[in-house]
């Protein structure tokens, strides 16, 4: 087993060590199972009633956007205070004595949150897809699938986060993660809102596109990607696989600018 | 095995190691001595890669260090040794094994030896956040020779020890020489070191004032604190 696969081990094992970890997951799976009376009630449109497994499809695709979106400050708020706790608490010492790599370690670690955090809010995920099947004896197809794709966008926060955290105290890396990422979702949003068949009813004209928003980390437009595979409505405002580009390419250049520089620190 | 040359290290504008340069053979005891805020750590934190030189070179069987292949066979305890307060003494031996290539079965019976030969027996399920200074310190030597490591890097080993602990440390020391290994050795624990120790060096402002074997260092009817104190202060040794 190489040392990055076993630091990635120790990582998810000390994370499910502390009991604030299964609290929180706890937390999350009774608030999915409250809503779950939403799955029964009686609702109309313009007179006419809904039926239940359209119900149960349009709140479970709100509860997916939920879930990814709260992920993000779960993974922030985890990935915070690695480094500066690993180098108070000597597990860095512990493992850059041994025949470690610096980006052994900082890949390990970061594979490590980003898997339990993936897991974390598959769960939460699966939780809803059971639900509704148990509700509706329907299941959604492509629910886990798009579950799975946005965990790429967990990776993202993780990434920023670690490399906010070489230069800034510990909840300001985390506090300035989930601003960058807010930013991609007001824009994004906003945009996307704009540019709804019914708002063009109202709004002439087509809103401009500034150019630090194509550039910007699209992990709205990948969330949303995402939740296409749930809809399988036609993915709208950019190319199918530009959001992935984008946030893989932020991705990777973050987490080599991570090593680089934590490579030529003092430990 | 262990070679520096005119290795020199400033953070900022102050200098803590200047030009340092010596060699460290296989299967000598050398100790790195001089007073607080002398360099030696500085040294010592380069030689595992912690720290890199501003200027010069270091390398441990040729391999520069900073490498993780130089510290495949080292062993290191730091000054003032931390363990994960999560982790029991023997999970955290248990980590320091898988990543000296033991696992299950052989893994278990290193850790039971190694927590025997450093008397931590009985504790080594209880969290390190319960654990005494001398009993991490006792935790920390036990990963450093965990794995028959060819070399031995040990800042203040004695620290937090009592007396019955540092004879411990002594007889385990002796009998790792002994085998044909390695040992790197920063102490203010002069009568320690000259029990001990084959060479040593004398530090102080970041430069090395004297370098040689104990027998030679130390003169007739002199201690090595006699030394010591004449090197790092200048002045003539009051009897």
């Amino acid at each position: 087993m190489s040392n990055l696969i076993r630091i990635a081990f120790f990582t998810i094992k000390d994370q499910m060590r502390q009991k604030s970890f299964y609290l929180l997951l706890a937390v999350a799976v009774l608030f999915i199972l409250l809503i779950r009376s939403c799955y029964h009630g009686d609702y109309s449109v313009n007179g006419q009633k809904l039926d239940n497994v359209s119900v149960a499809w349009h709140a479970s695709l709100l509860v997916f956007h939920i879930i990814a979106a709260g992920m993000f400050l779960m993974t922030s708020m985890i990935s915070m205070g690695v480094f500066s706790r690993d180098s108070e608490d000597g597990s860095l010492v512990m493992f850059l004595s041994r025949s470690v790599g610096r980006w052994q370690y900082a890949l390990g670690r970061i594979a490590g949150i980003w898997l339990l955090a993936a897991a974390f809010m598959f769960i939460l995920h699966l939780t809803i897809f059971l639900i509704v099947l148990a509700n509706t004896g329907g299941m959604i197809a492509g629910y886990l699938t798009a579950s799975l794709l946005c965990s790429v966008n967990l990776l993202f926060a993780i990434v920023l986060t670690f490399f906010l955290s070489l230069y800034l105290p510990n909840f300001m890396a985390a506090l300035f993660t989930l601003g960058i990422i807010g930013i991609s979702f007001i824009s994004d949003g906003a945009y996307q809102a704009m540019n709804n068949q019914l708002v063009q009813l109202f709004v002439s004209g087509d809103s401009p596109v500034s150019t630090w928003r194509i550039y910007y980390p699209k992990v709205y437009m990948l969330q949303q990607h995402a939740s296409t595979f749930i809809s399988h409505n036609q993915f709208e405002g950019m190319g199918q696989m530009d959001a992935w580009l984008n946030v893989a390419l932020y991705t990777v250049v973050l987490a080599a600018v991570l090593l680089l520089d934590f490579h030529r620190r003092e430990v | 095995m262990i070679s520096l040359e005119n290795v020199t290290k400033k953070y900022g504008t102050m200098t803590a190691a200047d030009g340092v340069s010596y060699t460290v053979n296989r299967g000598e005891f050398f100790a790195l001595l001089g007073p607080n805020g002398a360099g030696k750590t500085t040294i010592v934190r380069m030689i595992l890669g912690f720290s890199r030189p501003t200027k010069g070179t270091i390398s441990i069987n040729g391999i520069p260090a900073g490498r993780p292949a130089s510290r495949k066979k080292t062993g290191y305890l730091a000054e003032s040794h931390r363990l994960p307060p999560y982790l029991s003494g023997q999970e955290y031996l248990m980590r320091h094994a898988s990543f000296c290539g033991l696992t299950g079965g052989s893994a278990k019976k290193a850790v039971g030896d190694i927590l025997e030969l450093v008397g931590m027996n009985g504790s080594e399920k209880k969290k390190a956040s319960s654990y005494s200074k001398g009993m991490s310190q006792r935790i920390g030597l036990g990963a450093a020779l965990l794995g028959n490591p060819e070399l031995l890097v040990l800042d203040e080993p004695v620290s937090g020890l009592d007396p019955l602990g540092m004879r411990d440390v002594r007889v385990i020391l002796e009998e790792f020489k002994n085998r044909g290994n390695t040992i790197i050795l920063n102490s203010h624990l002069l009568s320690e070191v000259e029990k001990l120790c084959d060479t040593a060096a004398i530090m102080n402002k970041g430069r090395i004032v004297i370098k040689d074997s104990i027998s030679c260092i130390v003169q007739d009817h002199e201690t090595l604190e006699d030394v010591f104190i004449r090197h790092v202060e200048g002045k003539g040794i009051r009897k």
